[in-house]
C-alpha cells in the first residue's frame, strides 16, 4: 500500500510519500478501513476535481454508514468541526491532499 | 281524476300480454304520453298523503329538529305542487330550422318530426320492482314494503294467490315511478302498444272498483278488517307483518339526526434520546503540516522495519556485522595470542629457568671420572592434560624445528582402549602447554612428520584410518585429509606411518602398516587420500579351514616399517610373529629378502644413518639387534630384559643407539665404546607404573625425547661421554666428521663380521631386475 516514488537528488535523500497516512481517526477498524480506501480511490478517479472526489466519498460513505457525512479534500484549509464520536478520520493522502472525513447530523 | 284513464292501457295490455304485466320491463315500456297522465297521477298521491298526515297528527308526537338557520318557507309554499311534466316536444328542437335540399336547389325549412317518433335519450335501469310481483311479495312477506307511516302496530298482512292478478292491476296507482323510470326500453314494444290503448278502453271500469277495494284496504285497514278476509278467504296464507315506517321525506323540507360523541382531549407525550456523542476536532491542513508528518511517519516506519525485521535476517546480519568485528577481534585476538604466547614462554623459561641452564650449559662432570660411561640429564616433562591417562604412542622431533617435537596420544593398554586421541606439538621453549593439540575420535598410535612441509603430519589412528594433519590450519578444521572410512581405511590398527618420495605426478605419498597384514600407500590428491595397497603380509602359516569349508589365507600383522634412507624403493617391515621383510615397491607379491629376526612383534626397525647397510631392529622379546643387510644373523643382539618398545641410533654418532624399555629405562649404547654393555642405562620412569614407549633423538641438540605411557614426554639431554665424536686420526686430519663416523663403524663391523661381508646383495639383486 505504501507506494514511495523515491527521488534521489545530488545524494540528498528525497522521498515523495503519497500512501494514505491517517493523522486522526476514532474510528472503528472496518470503518476507517472503508473510508481510507474510498478517499483513496476517489483522490486517484478524480485527482483534478476534489469537489467531485469529495462528493464520491460521502456518497459513498452515506451509503454504507448512514446518513449525514461530511467530507473536505484540500491541499490547504483549516477547519474546526463538531462531528459524532467514533465518526471522524483526518487523513493524507498522496503527499499533499488532506481529507477529513466526519458525520454529523 | 287520473285513475279513470289509467287503466286503458293496462286493461288493453292485459287482454293481449296478460303475462308481461307482471314483468318489469313490460312495465317500462310504457309511452311518453301515457307517462305525463301518471306523473300527474303521483302528484295527486303525494299531496293526499300530506293531507292524511295532517289528520293522523294526533296520533304521534311530531318533534321534529331544524337547524337553526333553516329557511323558513311558509306552509302554503309548500303546500303548493310542483308538477313536474313531461311532453311530447322536444325542447331541443328548433322549430325554423332549414337544410338545402339539394333536389329543389334551395333551402326549405326542415319537416318537424313525425309524431310518435320517439328516440330514447336517456335510458335508465330501475331497481323498483312491481308490487304484484312474485318477488315483491316475498319481500313483503319478509318485512319489507310500502305501508304508511301512522301504522305503528303490528300488522297482518294477506297474501292470495288466487287474487294476484287483482292486485297487479293496483299498482299503477301506488306506484307511480316505474312507468317513469322505465321510459322506453324498446321502442318497438311501445309503438305497437300505443294503438292498443285506444282499443281496448271500454274494459277499465273493473280493475278501477277492484283498485279501490285494494287501496283502502292498503291504507288504513282495521284489524277486524283483515280478519274478515282471512275467515273469507280460507285458503289464503296470514302473515303477520312487523311494524315498519318507511318515511317519505320532503325533499326541500326535511332534517337529519346526527349525535357527535365527545372528542377525547389530546395530549402530546414524546421521548428523547440521548444525543450520540459528540466532540469537537480541529485542525489545519497545510503543505508543509502535511509534508511533515509525511517525514515523521516514513522515519518511524524505517525505524519500525529496522525493528521488525525477521530476527533470522536480523541475526543473519548482525552475524555479518559481528563477522566484521569478528575479523577485527580475530586479528586482535592473534596479536594478543601471539603476546600471550611470547609471555607464556618468558614466564616458564623464568619458571625452568635452572631447567634451561642446564640445557644449555650444563655437563655432568663426573663423565670425566668415569671412563666410558654416560649419564641422561632429565630436563623438561611435557604433559597434556587432557591426556594424562593416554599413552605415548608415538614422538618424533620436527626435522625442521629443532625444539618441536610431535606426540601422538593413544592407548597401548588394549584390554581398556581410550575413545579419544590427541596430536600435540610441544616446544621444549614452552613446557607448560603444546604449541599445537587436536583431539581425534581414535586414540593416535603413530605418526610423521613430513620432512619437505614440516608442517604436514600423517597419523594412523587406531581405528585404522590416517589422517593428514595440518598444523598451520586451525584447530577447527581438524584434519586436512583423511582416509576413507568405508572404503580405503585399514581393518586393523594402523603401527606406523612414513612419508615417501613424491608420486611422478608431485602428489606426497605415505605408507602405512597395519594389523591386517597391507602396506597402503597413500597419495594425498587435493582433497581426498588415494590408496594403494603395496604389498600383502603372507605369513607361513597354512591357509586354515573357513567356517563354510573355505580356506582363509593368514595374513603376518605387520607392526612396523622402516624406508631405506637412499634407495626410496626399498623398505623393511617388521610384523608381530617377528619376521623383518625387505620390501620393494616393485613387487607386491614377494619380498625381497626375510629375516627372522624376533621371535616377538618387531616394534621399531631403523636405519644407521651413516651406513645404509645396518639397521637396528627391537622387539617385544626384549631384544635389540643391529643388522647388516644380506647377512641373515644380526652383528648384534642386546637383552634389555624388558620389552624394548623403541631404538633409534643417534643422528651424530654411527655407532651410537638409544632403546626404551617396557621397565622405564632409556638404554644408551655406544658400539665403539662398549660392544656388550651399554653405556648408560637410566631408569626415567617409575617402571612399576609407567613404561617407556618410544624415543627419539634431537638431530641436532644433544637431547632425547621419550615417552611414557602416562602421557608424559621426557627430555633428556645426553651426558658428554655419550656424545663423543670422532677425533680424526693424525694422518688424516682433514676428514670431516661424516667420514670419521663411516671408518669407525666400518672399522668396528670388520671386527664383528664373521663371514666376510658381501657387499652390494641388494644392489645385485635389484640390478637383474
Amino acid at each position: 500500500m505504501a507506494e514511495e516514488g523515491a527521488a534521489t537528488q545530488g545524494g540528498a535523500e528525497k522521498v515523495v510519500h503519497t500512501y494514505p497516512l491517517i493523522r486522526h481517526s476514532d474510528m472503528s477498524e472496518e470503518m476507517r478501513t472503508e473510508a481510507v480506501e474510498l478517499s483513496v480511490t476517489a483522490c486517484e478517479k478524480f485527482a483534478q476535481n476534489n469537489e467531485l472526489a469529495a462528493r464520491m466519498v460521502k456518497e459513498s460513505m452515506d451509503k454504507k454508514f448512514g446518513p449525514a457525512f461530511h467530507v473536505v479534500v484540500g491541499e490547504s484549509y483549516g477547519f474546526e468541526i463538531t462531528y459524532e464520536c467514533t465518526t471522524i478520520c483526518y487523513m493524507y493522502f498522496g503527499g499533499n491532499q488532506a481529507i477529513c472525513i466526519w458525520k454529523c447530523s | 281524476m287520473a285513475p279513470k284513464k289509467i287503466p286503458s292501457p293496462q286493461g288493453s295490455s292485459k287482454h293481449r300480454l296478460p303475462d308481461l304485466w307482471r314483468s318489469k320491463s313490460t312495465e317500462k315500456s310504457l309511452g311518453i304520453l301515457l307517462k305525463r297522465l301518471k306523473q300527474k297521477d303521483a302528484a295527486s298521491k303525494s299531496r293526499g298523503n300530506l293531507i292524511e298526515d295532517e289528520a293522523l297528527e294526533w296520533l304521534k308526537p311530531r318533534a321534529l329538529i331544524k337547524p337553526d338557520d333553516q329557511e323558513d318557507v311558509p306552509e302554503a309554499d309548500l303546500d303548493e305542487e310542483v308538477g313536474r311534466v313531461l311532453t311530447t316536444i322536444n325542447p331541443n328542437w328548433v322549430a325554423d330550422e332549414v337544410a338545402y335540399h339539394y333536389g329543389l336547389g334551395r333551402f326549405v325549412a326542415k319537416p318537424k318530426p313525425t309524431f310518435g317518433k320517439a328516440y330514447p335519450l336517456y335510458i335508465y335501469q330501475g331497481t323498483a320492482i312491481r308490487k304484484d310481483s312474485e318477488e315483491a311479495k316475498a319481500q313483503i312477506a319478509a318485512g319489507y314494503g310500502m305501508v304508511g307511516f301512522d301504522d305503528a302496530g303490528p300488522k297482518r298482512a294477506k297474501v292470495k294467490k288466487s287474487a294476484a292478478e287483482e292486485e297487479e292491476e293496483e299498482e299503477p296507482e301506488p306506484e307511480p315511478q316505474p312507468p317513469e323510470e322505465a321510459k322506453a326500453e324498446e321502442d318497438a314494444v311501445a309503438d305497437e302498444e300505443k294503438p292498443g290503448e285506444a282499443v281496448e278502453g271500454p274494459h277499465e271500469p273493473e280493475p278501477v272498483a277492484d283498485d279501490l277495494e285494494a287501496t283502502a284496504g292498503d291504507v288504513g285497514e282495521e284489524p277486524e278488517g283483515d280478519e274478515k278476509d282471512e275467515s273469507k278467504d280460507t285458503g289464503e296464507e296470514v302473515l303477520e307483518i312487523k311494524p315498519r315506517v318507511k318515511k317519505l321525506a320532503n325533499q326541500f323540507n326535511f332534517c337529519e339526526r346526527a349525535a357527535l360523541t365527545y372528542n377525547f382531549p389530546r395530549r402530546s407525550v414524546d421521548t428523547q434520546t440521548i444525543p450520540p456523542p459528540r466532540a469537537n476536532y480541529g485542525s489545519t491542513a497545510l503543505q508543509c503540516i502535511i509534508f511533515d508528518y509525511y517525514q515523521e511517519d516514513y522515519a518511524r516506519k524505517q525505524r519500525e522495519k529496522e525493528e521488525d525485521k525477521p530476527k533470522r535476517l536480523r541475526k543473519k546480519t548482525a552475524k555479518h556485522v559481528k563477522s566484521a568485528q569478528q575479523i577485527h577481534d580475530e586479528q586482535l585476538a592473534q596479536r594478543i595470542r601471539e603476546a600471550w604466547t611470547i609471555l607464556e614462554r618468558l614466564v616458564n623459561q623464568n619458571i625452568y629457568d635452572d631447567i634451561a641452564q642446564d640445557y644449555r650449559y650444563w655437563d655432568d662432570p663426573s663423565d670425566e671420572f668415569r671412563e666410558g660411561m654416560g649419564s641422561l640429564l632429565p630436563l623438561w616433562r611435557f604433559q597434556f592434560e587432557p591426556m594424562r591417562s593416554h599413552a605415548v604412542c608415538d614422538v618424533q622431533w620436527n626435522p625442521h624445528y629443532q625444539d618441536l617435537f610431535a606426540v601422538a596420544y593413544g592407548s597401548l593398554d588394549f584390554t581398556s582402549q581410550q575413545k579419544t586421541g590427541c596430536l600435540c606439538l610441544y616446544s621444549i621453549k614452552n613446557p607448560a602447554y603444546p604449541e599445537y593439540a587436536v583431539v581425534t575420535d581414535s586414540p593416535v598410535i603413530c605418526l610423521d612428520v613430513y620432512k619437505e612441509t614440516p608442517y604436514l603430519i600423517c597419523v594412523g589412528l587406531y581405528d585404522g584410518n590416517v589422517c593428514v594433519y595440518n598444523a598451520q590450519l586451525t584447530l577447527e578444521s581438524s584434519y586436512q585429509y583423511k582416509s576413507d572410512s568405508v572404503r580405503d581405511k585399514h581393518s586393523n590398527i594402523v603401527w606406523e606411518v612414513r612419508w615417501g618420495a613424491r608420486l611422478i605426478d608431485g602428489e606426497s605419498t605415505f605408507f602405512s602398516i597395519s594389523g591386517d597384514g597391507r602396506v597402503v600407500q597413500w597419495a594425498v590428491m587435493p582433497g581426498e587420500l588415494q590408496a594403494t595397497t603395496i604389498i600383502t603380509l603372507t605369513s607361513n602359516v597354512p591357509p586354515i579351514p573357513g567356517p563354510d569349508g573355505t580356506m582363509i589365507n593368514v595374513n603376518s600383522c605387520g607392526s612396523c616399517i622402516c624406508f631405506h634412507p637412499e634407495k626410496p624403493d626399498i623398505f623393511m617391515v617388521g610384523t608381530e610373529d617377528g619376521m623383518i621383510h625387505t620390501c620393494s615397491l616393485k613387487y607386491n607379491r614377494n619380498y625381497v629378502r626375510s629375516v627372522q629376526g624376533h621371535h616377538m612383534p618387531v616394534y621399531r626397525i631403523n636405519y644407521n644413518y651413516f651406513n645404509n647397510s645396518i639397521y637396528a631392529s627391537c622387539s617385544g622379546d626384549w631384544r635389540v639387534k643391529i643388522w647388516e643387510d644380506g647377512r641373515e644373523e644380526p652383528l648384534f643382539m642386546f637383552e634389555l630384559g624388558a620389552a624394548v618398545g623403541d631404538v633409534k641410533w643417534a643422528p651424530y654418532s654411527s655407532t651410537v643407539f638409544a632403546a626404551c624399555t617396557a621397565d622405564g629405562k632409556v638404554y644408551v649404547y655406544d658400539l665403539n665404546v662398549n660392544k656388550y654393555r651399554p653405556i648408560c642405562v637410566q631408569a626415567v620412569v617409575s617402571k612399576k607404573t609407567k613404561k617407556l614407549t618410544r624415543i627419539d633423538f634431537n638431530t641436532r641438540l644433544p637431547v632425547i625425547v621419550c615417552g611414557d605411557t602416562k602421557g608424559t614426554c621426557h627430555v633428556l639431554k645426553l651426558s658428554p661421554n655419550l656424545r663423543v665424536m670422532c677425533k680424526p686420526p693424525k694422518k688424516a686430519q682433514g676428514v670431516d666428521q661424516r667420514t670419521l663416523q663411516i671408518m669407525k663403524l666400518d672399522k668396528l663391523l670388520s671386527l664383528v663380521r664373521d663371514p666376510p661381508y658381501q657387499t652390494g646383495v641388494v644392489d645385485e639383486k635389484f640390478d637383474d631386475d
